[in-house]
């Protein structure tokens, strides 16, 4: 995936990393490696979005992590005018895009998008992901930017 | 009519609810707590000592075993949290205590919620939710958490923005005559409205929220106590609560997106209405949870008072939406965003007020009165209040 130094916009890491109980540990070693991972079931192929212990399908525990491409297109997106997040205060406004993930039965991954603030975004519009990592940061981070074109639609299963 | 055991069992016969400034309470939640249980028993013409059954929803240090040591109960019989965070559970708690009574296992419960950020901080009840996979991406609150659902029901479904606009200004309009509410003699408008200043798109400064101290209870006992205790309990005619779309651990990933969460087949409203055996259309007045007004009205949609899509905006118009000659009032204290914001509790108050028919904008010859809890939260829960000749 693209350097960060290509990045027109780079966002401070607010309180990025793993979980003390380590479920989530195999997420940001894949950043650190350049890959976005999810969970996939090695039973049932079922993709999992937020992090989970089990599938509760089959009840296999510990799903595997599985590089995922990092396109996809808008589900929905904010606009944020107000300071909710003491670290991003300088970067206002910002958006925030929720990404439907064509390659991983459409689960959806959050992210900033990489424009400006003022950016005309809309629902359906085609993004790929960018990993940046931040100076002073323990971790790397997913961000977003529109794609010229749209990824191939490849119709997985979402539960 | 259904064959639920909750049915007409129970009936809040006792409420007290109060507020301040947010950071502006000079006494503690524990404090708040008692002061509102107590006056509430008083309402409800019981002893405090009597109660025997604590009920609460979103997080506080204050359980049951707590509170009721300290009212001096002469035995803590029920003393439960409703999981799930936020206020999703502020109903749910109303029908736990109803549970308690149905079942015989306690006789005088009180729902109970308080607020004080001396205490628990701001958000304290939605701290958990902002993770390692939420902040980093830019979203650090209810606000911007439900601003990308609403984002999608008004892009996507088709929902106008003028269904937001019209809650808002219900609640402005409702807090016009209650001298209790925050809003009281500040009115608002529809260029008031559009002037004011984005937050998180889609929600300007008055789709959100205030946030208060304060502390809200509510008595519950049987239904042959509450009739000798006085002319107008509010009886507890079904309830209903359910997380059915993973919320709580799908970051963004549950079923129906748009949703507030009570949707869809076998949903937290489908079996409210079943359990009830009524329909949308005989409820006289609704109190919706609208901690962002966007969020209000997916609840009204899956409740089915609203229809989804483009036509809600022909149900939400102010006109409609307003007390006394409305089809749908709705928040008729100004609710969450007009009145005050204690967890969304002050809203169970005014549904109770208008089954006794003493609210400040009182829907005339009200009998089914609707309290819906917090929308977009990992638990959603309703409950259907209504008077005797409903049962
Ligand atoms: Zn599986």
């Amino acid at each position: 995936m693209t350097p960060s130094s290509e990045v027109a916009r780079e966002f401070p890491a607010t309180l990025a990393g793993p979980y003390a109980d380590g479920l989530d540990l195999p997420y940001w070693e894949g950043l650190r490696a350049g890959e976005l991972r999810l969970q996939r079931c090695g039973e049932c192929g079922l993709w999992i979005w937020g992090p989970r212990w089990m599938c509760g399908q089959c009840q296999v525990f510990d799903p595997e992590w599985v590089a995922v491409e990092a396109v996809g297109r808008v589900f929905s997106w904010s606009r944020t005018w107000h300071s909710f997040i003491p670290e991003l205060a300088g970067e206002l406004p910002f958006i925030t895009v929720l990404v439907e993930l064509p390659h991983a039965g459409g689960r959806r991954v959050l992210g900033l998008l990489t424009e400006d603030g003022d950016a005309d975004i809309a629902i359906g519009d085609a993004v790929s992901g960018i990993i940046q990592q931040p100076a002073d940061a323990p971790w790397p981070l997913l961000r977003w930017q529109r794609a010229g074109t749209p990824p191939e639609t490849e119709q997985g299963e979402h539960r | 009519m259904t064959d639920s055991f909750l049915r007409g069992a129970a009936a809040v016969v006792g409420v007290s609810e109060f507020h301040y400034k947010r950071g502006e309470s000079p006494d503690s939640e524990l404090r708040m707590t008692l002061r509102a249980i107590v006056e509430a028993a008083a309402d409800a013409g019981v002893s405090p000592r009597e109660i025997d059954g604590f009920v609460s929803y979103g997080g506080g240090e204050n359980d049951g075993t707590v509170v009721g040591s300290s009212l001096m109960s002469h035995r803590i019989r029920w003393s439960n949290m409703i999981w799930g965070g936020g206020g999703g559970g502020a109903a749910a708690a109303i029908t736990n205590a109803a549970v308690a009574i149905a079942a015989g296992q306690a006789q005088c419960v009180v729902v109970y919620r308080a607020m004080a950020q001396q205490d628990s901080g701001r958000l304290g009840y939605a701290k958990h939710h902002f993770d390692g996979h939420m902040l980093p991406h830019g979203v650090g609150s209810p606000a911007q958490a439900c601003a990308l659902r609403t984002r999608r029901m008004l892009e996507h479904d088709g929902v106008p923005e003028s269904a937001m606009r019209s809650l808002v200004l219900a609640d402005y309009f409702h807090a016009q005559q209650n001298p209790s509410a925050a809003a009281f003699g500040r009115p608002l408008d529809e260029t008031g409205y559009d002037a004011s200043r984005m937050i998180v798109e889609p929600y300007r400064l008055y789709d959100c929220s205030r946030e208060n101290d304060g502390a809200v209870a509510l008595i519950l006992v049987s239904a042959d106590r509450a009739e000798a205790l006085g002319p107008n309990p509010a009886y507890v005619l079904a309830g209903s609560q359910g997380a059915v779309g993973g919320y709580a651990v799908d970051t963004e990933n549950d079923l129906d997106y748009t949703s507030a969460g009570f949707g869809g087949t076998a949903g937290v409203a489908e079996t409210l209405w079943a359990d009830a055996g009524l329909g949308p259309d005989q409820v006289d007045v609704v109190q919706v949870y609208e901690n962002f007004s966007g969020s209000g009205v997916a609840a009204l949609i899956d409740h089915s008072l609203c229809p989804p899509g483009a036509d809600a905006g022909k149900v939400m118009t102010v006109e409609n939406l307003t007390a006394p000659h409305g089809l749908l009032p709705v928040n008729t204290s100004g609710g969450n965003l007009a009145d005050s914001f204690v967890n969304g509790m002050g809203l169970a108050v005014e549904a109770v007020r208008q089954v006794r028919g003493t609210s400040t904008n009182q829907v005339p010859d009200a009998t089914v009165s609707l309290f819906i809890g917090g929308p977009m939260a990992a638990v959603s829960s309703s409950v259907l209040l209504c008077t005797r000749d409903v049962l």
